[in-house]
């Protein structure tokens, strides 16, 4: 025993050095192994359950809401340079938007980051998805929400190409009884139906709101009255070469 | 009790509370401002939101510390013997240091709300009603801290303790809503988990409710939210205090 403490004594530094190398190589060792385990990277991560949300929030529901905003505003940020939307999953994303309205359904964020941002994927499929979340969240209320139906009409026939996709959500948004939304809402329907052809709609439509508007149920302005007028008597010059009889309508 | 007033607004000059506080809140205020402008749409709301939230709970953590800092170091130098020593009844004792922590939080809370006025176009009713519910929240979380520190004559257990007691009572809305949760999401509502949830909801405060940062974005839209908030508060703290007064009256020194 006391052999082995001198021997201890004098070579500890010697043994402590061999013991430092060995470590060193295990870790090296351990590198090999451990650096095969990366962490995943979502350029949109799975959405939180409600549930999740509620506790996560410590009451706060808007604070919440605004944190997540900020990330889902900010997915695929990837450090180095934004990934292109098609990569992402559209299916996340529009669970996002959907766990977001939850928690506030009042801000402009999400449908704003829909119209604007999301939107302009190249995927039908991503469209459709975002079209799907404009017409729940608008849907809810149509007087509030008549700005978001529009986009929705729009983005359907100019990135979709879908006229009836296009002409489901026009004749959503002429629904809205808003004040401050402007008549083209209502004429809405009417611009798209002529878009697809169907000039028995689009004629319906402007002669609906001129009815409405000669039996006093609705304002409308001189302006808009020409316009309409302009309207009916250039589709109906268009028409006549077809052969087109208003009176079927 | 006013010598133990100035006692109190003085130790928070000692510790640097307020000026502590004054910064981290001035930190948190512009990274608020900095988030909110990096949002799309909403900059400003955004902003608002941040800066209200992260105000409560810089706010409730440092009282928190200071508060019960405050007591142990009491505890140690034997400041409390020294102070009972005078002719002052307990009661009046607890209720000048629980008076003490209340004005040092209401001297920080209120510039800051100025601050937010001024330079946020808030709902003004709405964060008003913000200032209020969080002063009653912190008054809460201070009459707790206060007696968590009584009972456990331990700073890091009363810190810890009043932690926990404040997260618990954030998350209350939570367990509310886990005990009617459908059957199909988990088996909590049959369980015992539903009994120990009600309980726990019997013994905490709805703090979930209290100063809400919407209420400075949209204002209040649920005026029944405030008259539970204010009930919450008269039956909690009355609690709170009477528990202080029985603990304190059996402590031998």
């Amino acid at each position: 025993m006391k052999n082995f403490r001198l021997f201890f004594y004098i070579y500890s530094h010697k043994i402590f050095f061999w013991l430092f190398v060995l470590v060193f190589v295990l870790q090296i060792f351990f590198w090999r192994i451990a650096e095969k385990y990366r962490i995943n990277y979502d350029i949109v991560p799975p959405a939180p359950s409600k549930y999740f949300v509620k506790g996560a929030s410590f009451g706060d529901e808007e604070f919440l809401f605004r944190v997540l905003v900020l990330g889902f505003q900010n997915s695929g940020d990837v450090f180095a340079g934004f990934v292109s939307l098609k990569k992402y999953d559209y299916s996340r994303v529009y669970d996002w938007m959907t766990i977001l309205d939850t928690l506030n359904r009042e801000s402009r964020i999400v449908p704003s980051l829909a119209s604007y941002y999301y939107s302009q994927s190249s995927n039908p499929q991503h469209i459709n998805y975002v079209l799907k979340y404009l017409d729940e969240h608008s849907s809810v209320d149509i007087d509030k929400n008549w700005w978001w139906l529009f986009q929705a009409t729009f983005i359907a026939k100019k990135d979709l190409e879908d006229l009836d996709k296009s002409l489901y959500f026009a004749e959503k948004l002429a629904k809205n009884q808003a004040k401050e939304a402007p008549l083209w809402t209502k004429q809405m329907p009417a611009f798209i139906g002529e878009r697809k052809g169907d000039g028995c709609m689009a004629f319906k439509v402007i002669k609906n709101l001129m009815d409405e508007s000669e039996s006093g149920k609705r304002q409308i302005s001189v302006e808009e009255m020409n316009f309409m007028r302009h309207f009916i008597n250039n589709r109906l010059s268009k028409l006549k070469n077809q052969n087109f009889n208003p009176k079927q309508c | 009790m006013n010598s133990i007033l100035k006692y109190i607004l003085k130790n928070g000059l000692r510790d640097r509370l307020y000026l502590g506080l004054f910064i981290s809140i001035a930190v948190a205020f512009a990274v608020s401002i900095f988030l909110g402008t990096t949002m799309i749409v909403e900059q400003s709301q955004s902003a608002i939101v941040y800066s209200l939230a992260t105000i409560r709970t810089i706010l409730s953590i440092g009282m928190i510390l200071f508060v019960c800092i405050n007591i142990n170091r009491a505890f140690e130098n034997k400041e409390i013997e020294f102070i009972l020593s005078k002719s002052i009844s307990r009661e009046k004792f607890i209720l000048g240091y629980l008076l003490g922590f209340f004005i040092a939080n209401f001297l920080i809370l209120l510039p800051i709300t100025a601050i937010v006025f001024l330079v946020f176009a808030v709902n003004k009713i709405g964060t008003l009603f913000w200032f209020l519910t969080t002063l009653s929240e912190n008054l809460i979380i201070i009459s707790f801290a206060l007696l968590s520190s009584l009972i456990l004559k331990n700073s890091f257990s009363a810190i810890l303790a009043s932690f926990g007691f404040y997260a618990l009572s954030r998350l209350m809305g939570m367990f509310v809503m886990a005990i009617d949760m459908p059957e199909d999401y988990s088996s909590i509502s049959q369980g015992g988990l539903a009994s120990a949830l009600k309980i726990l909801s019997v013994l905490f405060p709805r703090l979930d409710l209290f100063a809400q940062s919407s209420w400075a974005v949209y204002g209040i839209k649920d005026n029944v939210v405030l008259l539970i908030i204010l009930f919450q508060s008269i039956i909690y703290l009355s609690l709170m205090i009477f528990m202080a007064f029985h603990d304190f009256k059996k402590k031998q020194f």
